[in-house]
């Protein structure tokens, strides 16, 4: 049975003799999708003056594809039960391998940033309110999954580097209250941290965060176009002809495009300047290198804990839990449009937390 | 060792130069570019019925053009004067002896491009037409002379073609082989640059959204040339690299410091990638110029100087371990000295005049032959760093390896005795916290030194 096509989508349709009206019926009599291309046309993007902002997502997605791309190719050569030799062998053998892993490598980085980027963008902007809790919410897990991503991938070249900050990393992990050691013994495959971690990390890295992380941006970029992008307080309150906004397909999509082509360029300018060079094979009886720290972006919750030792370390535990339990739960704690008092201390607790972060992770780099 | 060694810790002298010359590579191309991109816009603003728009708008390019050049144009270009006398005096001394009237026309060019260019900008109301259009061709010709010039400099640092200290033929290092395609090649990206710089200020036009997409396809035009040709310049500019350097780029696909000189292969897909995505991002503006915004013509413009760090990065690297190719190592030693066994049997630190006077063997010693033969192109912890390199060393593998580095074809040879040898590399074990014992020698290198 085929579809009817709607009487609006047979007036705006090219000529039914024309080769484009043709296909195009031809498809619409298959699939039922004018409503949805009607919506989709219509959503628009404001423009105003942190439009930049609404740049942020995009191009996580930009950089979560490059990773997709060099991982597959990385997955052909990379052997869960010989890690550091094949990723050696990828280094040193393999044509392009050292660039494409450096790729890879830096791309997973920029992500990382690109995401702490939007998160404080959309966390400022309010974007988090009604009706878009759940936009937020999934955004947050999209980025929880990321910081797991770059965490499990760590370990896979098994080099004295990798091994020893995923020790102390799980060590971490085990301090945490009730469900603490159970996940770190999950995570290592038993007390230690072993070549059976690999194949745990392994599986998590190419297989269950992916498809995890699919369905997450999918049910992500599903709210956005259901509900379109938000607008700031300061836009919302213009008279409506002071508003501008411009067509998401394809003004805002086109405009964006040399921009992720200028990242996709500063990628490889920094995978040509800094390749991600692989330390010698760890060794779980050696001693762990000297200055060894997380990467940049567990470095805050690193160096906080730092200032918490012995017994007190619950209480840097708790102060640091404090920051994803108040991601969760600002959609539900700031509902306010425009901004009340409390909305205005939400913003003023943003800025704190920001500040802090950017110092801890500065400090840790430094110490 | 005539000259003292200009040490930058962390960068190291020779980053220095190359920091300052990718960024005035960009701007030098921009200059010449943009002047034909005036000169064609004033021509084809007469022929338009809106011509009196397009000329209002072509002030606002030549505005922001002559800041951008004449300002950081000039301030880089004696940049790289300053920093490249200091990084390799051995190196400009040759280049400055050799083409003296070469480097005397360039600046007489140089300062016809600012002249005609400040007559033109500041003569816009005063000047008719036809004088305006004269003034924006004069400049165009001026500074395309002046890459014609420089390309023969530039080029002979790498493919010195017939050239030798013995026949000293101008016309031979001149136009050596990499000269023309060079200079196709450049002139080719200089068009490019005009355009991008284009789209730029096009996007800053408001209201008039039909002139707006007119001048923005105008300028995205510009790319199209480079983007045909350049591929088939290419293998041409190739074919004239030394056979070193093609085996070097081979052999370069593979290895984090494991192939000979990887980063000369990193380096050009660094261009080649940027260059692809210049012209895909030109045609996107191109076919939606509605869609072109500030930022995205901005981001343009720097792929195009990501491309110019690979670009130039990778002709710098692809002369290595010479300054000038098979004349002149990039630490000052000569080629032809490098081929006397008495001379380099010699303490080194004797032949050196710019040093303190050291015991024998003692760490000092070995410092300074790091300082006078190493630092040229090695930080100890940093950019190439020695330090990184030199994690496994022990004194005798390291000494050694000094002795047989330059059949790595990316090392000049060793200056110095054995004794000269195991001083440096007991100094670099040194440096890693190992305990290395100095053997009791007394007295002083003798020479030199002050």
């Amino acid at each position: 049975m085929k579809y009817e096509i709607p009487a609006e989508a047979e007036e705006r349709l090219p000529a039914p003799d024309t080769r484009s009206g043709l296909l195009s019926r031809w498809f619409l009599q298959r699939f039922p999708v004018w409503r949805t291309y009607e919506h989709l046309e219509g959503k628009v993007v404001p423009k105003h003056r942190h439009s930049v902002w609404y740049n942020m997502g995009g191009l996580a997605l930009f950089f979560f594809i490059v990773q997709v791309i060099t991982g597959v190719l990385l997955m052909v050569y990379y052997r869960p039960a010989e890690p550091w030799m094949s990723v050696q062998r990828i280094v040193m053998e393999v044509p392009f391998g050292a660039v494409i892993r450096s790729i890879h490598h830096w791309s997973a980085n920029l992500m990382t940033l690109a995401l702490f980027i939007h998160l404080f963008s959309t966390f400022f902007m309010k974007a988090y309110r009604e009706p878009r809790e759940f936009t937020w919410l999934s955004g947050a897990l999209l980025f929880a999954v990321t910081l797991v991503f770059g965490f499990s991938g760590y370990l896979l070249p098994w080099d004295d580097l990798a091994f020893f900050a995923t020790r102390v990393g799980i060590a971490e992990v085990e301090k945490a209250p009730l469900l603490g050691m159970w996940l770190a013994d999950l995570a290592r495959g038993g007390p230690e941290v072993t070549v059976d971690t690999i194949g745990r990390f392994y599986t998590l890295h190419v297989m269950v965060l992916p498809v995890t992380i699919l369905t997450i941006i999918g049910l992500h970029l599903f709210f956005i176009q259901v509900q379109g992008v938000s607008e700031p307080d300061f836009f919302a309150a213009l008279p409506p002809e002071q508003k501008k906004y411009e067509k998401f397909f394809s003004e805002f999509m086109f405009g964006e495009i040399p921009i992720w082509l200028c990242m996709g360029a500063l990628l490889v300018a920094i995978s040509a300047v800094w390749p991600r060079g692989l330390s010698p094979e760890a060794d779980p009886f050696g001693s762990a290198p000297a200055g060894i720290k997380p990467e940049w972006y567990f470095l805050s919750q690193f160096q906080l804990l730092k200032l918490f030792p012995g017994k007190i370390e619950a209480v840097g535990m708790f102060l640091w839990t404090m920051i994803p339990i108040g991601i969760l739960t600002v959609p539900f704690l700031d509902r306010s449009i425009p901004a009340d008092d409390r909305g205005r201390l939400v913003t003023k607790i943003g800025i704190v937390a920001l500040l802090g972060l950017l110092l801890f992770t500065v400090w840790g780099g430094l110490s | 060792m005539n000259y003292p060694v200009w040490d930058i810790p962390f960068l190291g002298a020779g980053l220095v130069v190359a920091i300052i010359a990718v960024i005035h590579m960009l701007i030098a191309h921009l200059a010449i570019g943009g002047g034909a991109f005036l000169f064609i816009a004033e021509v084809w603003s007469d022929r338009q019925s809106n011509g009196d728009a397009i000329r209002a708008w072509l002030r606002k390019y030549a505005t922001w053009f002559l800041v951008y050049t004449t300002v950081l144009g000039a301030v880089t270009g004696v940049g790289i004067w300053f920093s490249i006398q200091l990084a390799s005096p051995e190196g400009t001394s040759l280049l400055i002896h050799q083409f003296v009237f070469a480097w005397a026309i360039e600046w007489v060019m140089f300062l016809g491009e600012l002249t005609v260019l400040y007559l033109y900008f500041y003569g816009w109301q005063k000047n008719s037409r036809r004088m305006q259009i004269f003034l924006a061709g004069a400049y165009f010709v001026i500074a395309w002379g002046s890459l014609f010039v420089i390309n023969g400099i530039l080029t002979f640092m790498l493919t010195p073609g017939a050239w030798s200290l013995e026949s000293t033929s101008i016309w031979a290092g001149f136009f050596n082989p990499g000269y023309f395609p060079s200079l196709l090649i450049r002139t080719l990206i200089m068009f490019m640059m005009g355009g991008l710089f284009g789209i730029i200020v096009a996007t800053r036009i408001n209201g008039d959204d039909g002139f707006r997409n007119r001048v923005i396809r105008f300028s995205a035009r510009w790319v199209l040339p480079a983007a045909v040709i350049i591929p088939f310049l290419l293998i041409w500019y190739w074919s004239t690299l030394p056979q070193a350097t093609v085996d070097l780029f081979r052999e370069g696909s593979t290895g984090v410091f494991g192939g000979r000189l990887e980063a000369l292969n990193r380096y050009f897909w660094l261009a080649m990638i940027s260059g692809f995505f210049i012209v895909l991002g030109a045609l996107v503006i191109a076919i939606r110029p509605k869609a072109a915004t500030t930022a995205g013509a901005i981001a343009l413009f720097l792929i195009a100087q990501f491309g110019f760090m690979g670009a130039e990065f990778f002709r710098e690297m692809a002369r290595k371990p010479y300054v000038i190719y098979n004349v002149l190592y990039s630490n000052s030693l000569w080629k032809h000295d490098s081929e006397d066994p008495a001379l380099m049997g010699e303490p080194f630190l004797s032949r050196a005049r710019w040093r303190p006077e050291v015991e024998p063997m003692s760490m000092e010693h070995g410092e300074w032959i790091f300082r006078l033969q190493c630092v040229s192109c090695h930080t100890w912890d940093a950019y190439r760093s020695l330090g990184q390199r030199t994690e496994e060393w022990t004194p005798e593998f390291g000494s050694r390896w000094l002795e047989t580095m330059h059949e790595s074809g990316v090392m000049p040879p060793f200056q110095g005795t054995a004794e000269d040898r195991a001083a440096l590399s007991n100094w670099i074990v040194s440096q890693h916290g190992e305990v290395v014992v100095e053997p009791e020698i007394t007295g002083t290198v003798e020479g030199g030194g002050r």
